[in-house]
């Protein structure tokens, strides 16, 4: 066999380099653009393969056939490229079977046109063999067709190149090499292709792109190796981050710098209740909650607060987080307002907060009175007094001890919730309450049959054993009433008693206590945490002439069977009614003399 | 190996110490690098050998064809083995190791290599090109689910699915000792531009048998060695089909028709000299390694067939060729 001429010889280079390189992308499949960058490589492995025949044949016959054979791998190459470039870079959805036939239309009409002989001279005006010293090559007089096909090539490449330029400016050095290789790869072609349409080339009539395949071969080994091109490939990343955005627990709004919602993820519109797609376009005002208070907030790390929202699960704090969308020319385009449901966390640092106050001063307290009269009785045994006074401090220690027990339960994390009607609920909680003092008197109004959650229990027990253990009447009086509103249950507890001392509402607004502001007892409490667990809010208000009024608020458990108007709705969302959110608070929030909470009641609730 | 840092030897911390370890050779690594040999690289060097024995049987002008397909070779038994490495495990521990460990590696030695196959076959001419992608295409359809799924797509609704040919009894072994056969006498006569014609047809048929059938024999002795494991993936040979000592007889015979194609090559006078002495001398030692096939241990019996064609062209060589 003859010896092959130089430019033979650097194809071969190409063809081994470039065959490696479809092999290699062929076997990461399924990775994204793996299938199309093995197309792209082999169109150049083909076309490089059939330019050695056309420059080894002798005849002119047989180079214009081995010619037209090149024009498969022509076509491939830009082809390929924009499906990888698209694939690779996570724009997948416009890589569809009905995309690749309608891209594929005109390279595959100009197959035909090859494959048919060039009728018309659509791909070649004229064809002469022309002997150089680097070997003997058809020089080919450009048709129509090929003019046309080389700008569409010309258009998928640019196209192609637009999602890999974007990398080249990523955070991430793996993607900036991985585009740079690939961009090197894919422009020196079109630089020869360019000097060769341009007449640049001191041999005249020499397409020189197969030859540059050589460096568009090691640039895409270099990218498959080195940068692990295939393995490491950025698709998955636009997907994912749409995903966390999607599942994220936390409710997310996007508001563009016009007020009006851009955006909102599933959490967001799950939690208050909210449409998606009516949601969008709207005002931000009008559809995340308590806007007016979240809106001030400093996007530049002011530390959030805990901000009281009705949502779905009832009444909840949550902590408001607002960033800026900033764009590549330091522009503000949109906020986002991020909700964190912090309940569980104030829960229990309150809960940890008090158990200490409870272990460091009360139980301490009642230990040194114990002492004390130990003391007394050691040096007069016959002291009924200090005996009786030991006797009623262990009582409390133990009371003590049952209500922290109480505590305990009420948030323990692995009991399913369960659900009864009110009024067993409030026969329960009343016949405890009436185990303190039978002289106590209960009178009970008409409780409507709603399914509500048994933590109501707990609370109304506190309620009322507390209206009954503190009352200095002969026999004290307790009225429970209560009524429904939209999806929200109103009870109400009165007694005749002294009333309740302001400083017990002030240590539960504030949340905390201190070693010199503190409750005196964890029977309030219990009141609190079980209503803030049940999402729902409380009030207190003097009675006259005498006593206490407390309402409790929790939202209805329509998941159940005993409420015969149950409905899958949630509660009412600030989205419908925004004004009365924005006017109610938490117990958290309002401190205004002797009421805790707001003076509204939970939304829809009315009084 | 790095100096480590100790511990303070002393209780208080006050001799932070520095101990250094000599590297010794690692006898792991040394039997990972003889497993790695007496794999692909093994596999290369006889199918370059086998392609030179069969391009003096030929009388045809020498050329890069054993270069070629022993490129070839070393890429398709490469990603084989790198493909089956868990498989392998239990019949080939250490070279499946070393195909688990440096997979990518492998292939990316194997893909360069084909590349290089396939440009020197380019070089040599559209036959030499079609040639050299005929074993490729042949594994492709013998370790991947190509055929399955082309099988799939013909018959969709069931009926019976087409398996995976390196699945199939007696086909699996058939196809690549046809492949090969194909390859290493076709491969001479096209990388040299040589027509069947110019050398005889008798003579290009007589050695296609004879490479084929010897082919056939050196894929199924190792697999005597892989029986436990081709059974438990379902995969039937002829140990699994009859045991040991049946293939050995069937083995046997397989060579005596090879012995037959090579007396007829004698008396027809298609092949002579000292390329009909090494081709004798390779099928004796075939037939040798054949009949020692339940004797010989699982290592021996994976290069022992295919050392028969080193043989033969020690032979070739010392008769002056």
């Amino acid at each position: 066999m003859a010896a092959l001429s130089p430019l033979s010889v650097a194809l071969l280079v190409a063809v081994t380099v470039g065959l490696s390189g479809a092999i290699l992308a062929w076997r990461e499949r399924p990775e994204p653009g793996a299938t199309w960058l093995a197309v792209l490589l082999a169109g150049q492995v083909w076309w490089a393969t059939f330019l050695v025949f056309e420059l080894e044949a002798t005849t002119l016959p047989a180079k214009a056939l081995w010619y037209d054979v090149q024009w498969v791998g022509v076509v491939a190459i830009p082809i390929g490229w924009l499906f990888f470039a698209l694939a690779y870079t996570g724009y997948d959805r416009y890589v569809t079977p009905f995309s690749v036939a309608l891209v594929s239309l005109l390279p595959a009409a100009t197959v035909a046109v090859a494959a048919a002989g060039d009728p018309g001279n659509l791909l070649a005006v004229d064809r002469v063999v022309r002997e150089t010293a680097v070997g003997t090559f058809l020089d080919v007089v450009p048709g129509p067709l090929y003019y046309v096909i080389a700008g569409y090539t010309y258009l998928l490449g640019v196209a192609g190149s637009v999602p890999l330029v974007q990398l080249i400016r990523d955070d991430a050095q793996p993607f900036r090499g991985q585009s740079a290789a690939l961009l090197v790869g894919t422009a020196a072609p079109w630089a020869g292709n360019l000097a060769y349409l341009s007449g640049a080339l001191p041999i005249p009539g020499l397409d020189p792109t197969p030859l540059v395949f050589v460096v568009s071969g090691v640039a895409y080994l270099l990218a498959l190796s080195r940068f692990r091109l295939l393995t490491l490939a950025p698709a998955p990343r636009r997907r994912a981050r749409q995903l966390v955005f999607e599942q994220l627990h936390d409710p997310v709004f996007v508001v563009g710098t016009e007020g009006l919602l851009v955006d909102l993820n599933e959490s967001a519109a799950e939690t208050f209740g909210t449409d998606r797609h009516a949601a969008i376009g709207r005002s931000a005002a009008a559809v995340v909650p308590r806007y007016d208070a979240v809106s001030d907030l400093d996007a530049d790390g002011e530390k959030p607060r805990a901000i009281p929202i009705v949502g779905r699960d009832g009444q909840r704090p949550y902590e408001a987080t607002v960033r800026d969308v900033v764009d590549d020319h330091d522009r503000t385009t949109a906020r986002v307002i991020s909700f964190h449901d912090v309940g569980a966390y104030l829960g229990q640092q309150q809960r940890l907060n008090v158990l200490n106050r409870v272990f460091r001063h009360d139980v301490r307290t009642e230990t040194n009175l114990i002492q004390g009269y130990a003391e007394q009785l050691r040096s007069d045994p016959t002291d009924e007094r200090a005996l009786s006074v030991i006797e009623k401090s262990a009582d409390r220690m133990l009371e003590l001890s049952e209500r922290t027990r109480t505590a305990g339960e009420l948030f323990d994390p692995t009991e399913e919730p369960e659900s009864a009607p009110l009024p067993r609920v409030v026969d329960e909680a009343v016949a405890d309450a009436r185990s303190i003092d039978s002289d106590a008197r209960f009178d009970i109004g008409e409780i409507p049959c709603v399914s509500v959650p048994i933590v109501l229990r707990v609370v109304l027990e506190n309620l009322c054993s507390n209206a009954v253990r503190h009352n200095d009447a002969d026999a004290p009086w307790v009225r429970i009433d209560a009524a429904v509103e939209g999806d929200w249950v109103e009870v109400t507890v009165a007694d005749d008693g002294p009333g309740i001392d302001p400083a017990e509402y002030d240590v539960l607004n504030r949340g905390s206590e201190t070693p010199l502001r503190h409750g005196s007892g964890i029977g309030l409490w219990i009141v609190k945490w079980g209503v803030d667990h049940l999402g729902g809010r409380i009030s207190f208000a003097e009675r006259e002439p005498r006593g206490t009024v407390v309402t409790v608020s929790v939202p209805v458990d329509r998941s159940r069977p005993s409420d015969p108007g149950a409905e899958d709705d949630a509660p009412d969302s600030p989205v419908d009614e925004s004004a009365s959110v924005d006017e109610s608070a938490s117990v958290d929030e309002s401190a205004s003399g002797d009421e805790t909470g707001p003076s509204d009641a939970a939304p829809g609730a009315g009084r | 190996m790095a100096n480590e840092r100790t511990r303070p030897s002393t209780p208080d911390g006050t001799t932070a110490g520095y101990r250094s370890q000599a590297t010794a050779p690692d006898p792991g690594r040394l039997r990972q690098l003889a497993a790695f040999a007496a794999g692909a690289p093994f596999a290369a060097l006889v199918a370059a050998v086998e392609v030179a024995l069969v391009t003096a049987a030929l009388g045809v002008p020498r050329s890069t064809a054993p270069v070629a397909v022993g490129l070839v070779a070393f890429a398709v038994y490469a990603a084989d083995h790198v493909a089956d490495a868990e498989a392998d495990a239990g019949s080939t521990p250490s070279r499946a190791r070393v195909a688990l460990r440096y997979g990518d590696q492998l292939m990316t030695v194997a893909a360069v290599c084909y590349g290089l196959a396939v440009a020197l076959a380019v070089g040599a001419g559209p036959a030499a090109l079609a040639l050299v992608l005929v074993p490729g295409a042949v594994w492709i359809g013998y370790a991947t689910d190509w055929l399955p799924t082309a099988g799939d797509l013909v018959a969709p609704l069931g009926g019976a699915s087409v398996p995976r040919l390196k699945d199939v009894f007696l086909l699996n072994s058939a196809a690549v000792a046809l492949a090969w056969a194909v390859a290493v006498v076709a491969a001479p006569l096209a990388f040299a531009g040589v027509p069947v014609g110019a050398v005889g047809t008798p003579t290009v048929g007589l050695l296609f048998g004879y490479v084929a059938l010897r082919s056939f024999v050196d894929v199924e002795v190792p697999n005597v060695r892989d029986v436990a494991a081709d059974a438990a993936r379902g995969v039937t040979t002829l140990p699994v089909a009859y045991g040991t000592a049946g293939t050995r007889r069937v083995l046997l015979g397989v060579d005596a028709v090879a012995a037959g194609l090579l007396g007829a090559a004698a008396a027809t006078g298609a092949v002579s000299g000292a390329p009909l002495v090494a081709l004798a001398v390779g099928l004796a030692v075939s037939v040798a390694v054949t009949a020692l096939v339940d004797r010989l241990g699982n290592a021996a019996l994976g290069v022992a067939p295919d050392c028969s064609y080193l043989v033969a062209a020690a032979a070739l060589l010392a008769l002056g060729w």
